[in-house]
């Protein structure tokens, strides 16, 4: 069967004012990395251009048995180049990992709200897991920037699959896995460098749910400014079906479309 | 790999404002197109970004209930085989906010908008349509299908008794053309067509989802906090189907919108021929933001060839 190609999607949307939907899209590189974690590119210089840190992409499947989208965070942005990381969870995962360059894949993105990022500050962005590849596009995001510095914290279980993508960008890079401790072992040692530090200090998080309320927790001991990128299992990514909610302060929100991030004191975790 | 998704068409301008050569009639109200899209899948909020709105046959909005609902907490979805389990539990900010919020952005943007109503009771759902007695939308449609929650929805929906009880009393309260939207999850949906008709309903919409479930084989418990949801996606489409040619076969006169896995113009064209009026995209739009609007350009080209169908719905009239 022939492939068409959706590359008018795009043209056509922003050429009418709206956001493209889903298009179909070359995938470039598929990486093995560790653990069995793999990092997937494709082009589509949409999603590069305006892609920030925490948004992601929904990808689609081939097969009309597992049609539902699935999410991922964008990892990095290089050219008309999109990274995402992920690792073989399931059926969605295994038929993603198992693509490769030259292949086509169905997608719709950048989706949800990024973390947010001033000026004069420097962030500490804390990852844990999978939750560290979207981190790794908030330092990319970071490093284009004038006047902010970033220190990235980040803890594995095992290998440090991340270290040499994130290194290119953050100022610093500091990393743990589950042998040595965890990100809280890391902000506890950073701490001493911050105090002597004047300016303002910033955590940005995504990971495991324990971990960020952990984080969360440390940042709030410390008058610190916390975000925190939450999952939820999502449907449509774009906020119309309001499967992928979260409870806050404010009430239910939607991660896909209010969040994934959301400012940790209004998670109402330490009330 | 091959390609059996149904969801491209790179030839279509789907954003480009387009002129509609086949309209359609529910109920007296005029549909650009006979494409409109299903109640809980549409939101103007997140839509609105992706196409012109008022390029629909009309618009479904969720569920909107007397005061805000929070819906069912945790996890809400579980993808089951072409399709998905959802139980959001009619998440909504009540019919206060709805009118002076998302309906009045939907009308300025040029909609041609269907109310959804929820309640969890009869004075619940009175409630809510006298509020809306004289709003701007053009129809309401009265949500008793829901499986998602403990009171109301199905639990009407599948008692002809309390239908036509809560029909005949909402009846009283609005001269709005009234959809009332059924639920496939009974024995004969034929008895409670008939029983929403003749207590006043102008119109039926069908299918709302099938009841369903999905267990995590890790830890052996439901994937969905509220255990069952409602199930979408083409899966559905022969249930939809079959629903829309029995209610038309003895109800020949009824204003009828299929709902019901319909992600093409072929399938929405099935329904048609089925004996619907007008039909809704549901489950297909959470896939991609502009499924409606190919569906319905695909129908399109298909209603080209087919003048006889296309002349008798714009007249208001059905294939059988």
């Amino acid at each position: 069967m022939a492939t068409p190609m959706f590359t008018q999607t795009v043209s056509q949307a922003c050429e009418a004012g709206f956001v493209p939907a889903r298009r179909r899209v070359p995938i470039t590189e598929v990486q093995h990395l560790t653990d069995g974690v793999v990092r997937l590119t494709f082009t589509d210089a949409y999603t590069a251009q305006h892609a920030k840190g925490a948004q992601f992409v929904n990808l689609f499947t081939p097969d009309p048995l597992h049609s539902a989208p699935r999410p991922f965070g964008v990892s990095e942005v290089n050219g008309d180049q999109v990274s995402v990381m992920f690792a073989v969870v399931g059926y969605g995962t295994e038929i993603f990992a198992n693509l490769q360059a030259g292949d086509m894949v169905d997608m719709l993105g950048p989706l949800g709200r990024p973390f947010q990022v001033k000026a004069d500050a420097h962030y500490i962005l804390v990852g844990g897991g999978l939750g560290v590849p979207p981190l790794i596009k908030t330092a990319q995001d970071l490093a284009a920037r004038d006047n902010v510095s970033c220190t990235a914290v980040f803890g594995y279980r095992d290998e440090h699959f991340a270290d040499a993508f994130v290194d290119q960008y953050a100022d610093e890079l500091l990393s743990i896995d589950e042998s040595q401790g965890n990100v809280v072992t890391l902000l506890d040692r950073l701490e001493p460098a911050l105090s002597q530090d004047s300016r303002e200090h910033i955590i940005l998080t995504c990971g495991p749910l324990g971990m960020m309320k952990a984080v969360a927790a440390w940042a709030r001991n410390r008058g610190i400014a916390c975000q925190v990128s939450m999952e939820q299992r999502m449907g449509c990514g774009y906020g119309t079906c309001v499967v992928c909610t979260v409870d806050t302060k404010d009430g239910r929100k939607k991660v896909c479309s209010d969040g994934p991030v959301f400012r940790a004191e209004d998670m109402g975790w330490n009330e | 790999m091959t390609d059996m998704n149904p969801s491209h068409n790179d030839d279509m301008n789907l954003y480009a404002p387009h002129q509609w050569r086949h309209s359609t009639v529910v109920a007296g109200v005029p549909w650009k197109n006979p494409v409109g899209t299903a109640s809980g899948t549409f939101q103007y909020a997140a839509v609105r970004y992706f196409y012109d709105v008022s390029q629909l046959g009309a618009v479904s909005t969720k569920g909107v209930s007397p005061v805000p609902w929070e819906g069912n907490p945790g996890v809400r979805t579980a993808e089951s085989p072409a399709g998905t389990v959802n139980a959001v539990g009619l998440q909504n900010p009540g019919v206060d906010t709805y009118l002076v919020d998302e309906l009045p952005k939907l009308k300025a943007a040029g909609a041609t908008v269907v109310t959804n109503v929820a309640g969890h009771s009869d004075d619940e759902y009175a409630e809510v349509v006298a509020k809306l007695a004289d709003c701007d939308a053009d129809m309401l449609e009265i949500n008793v299908s829901c499986p998602n929650v403990s009171a109301g929805g199905i639990s009407v929906g599948t008692d002809p008794v309390a239908l036509s009880r809560l029909i005949t009393r909402l009846r009283k309260l609005t001269d709005k053309p009234m959809i009332v939207k059924l639920t496939p999850n009974v024995t004969d949906i034929t008895l409670i067509a008939r029983a929403a008709v003749e207590s006043g309903a102008d119109a039926l919409s069908m299918i709302n989802t099938l009841l369903g479930m999905r267990i995590d084989i890790n830890t052996g418990e439901p994937i969905i906090e509220h255990v069952t949801g409602g199930l979408s996606g083409p899966a559905v489409f022969p249930v939809g189907l079959a629903c829309v040619w029995r209610v038309r076969s003895v109800l020949p006169d009824v204003p009828i919108i299929g709902i019901g896995g319909i992600d093409s113009g072929e399938k929405a064209l099935e329904y048609l021929y089925a004996g619907a009026n007008a039909v809704e995209v549901g489950g297909a739009a959470l896939l991609d933001p502009t499924a409606p609007i190919r569906v319905a350009r695909e129908l399109e080209l298909l209603l080209d060839e087919r003048p006889d169908l296309a002349h008798t719905l714009a007249k208001g009239g059905t294939w059988r």
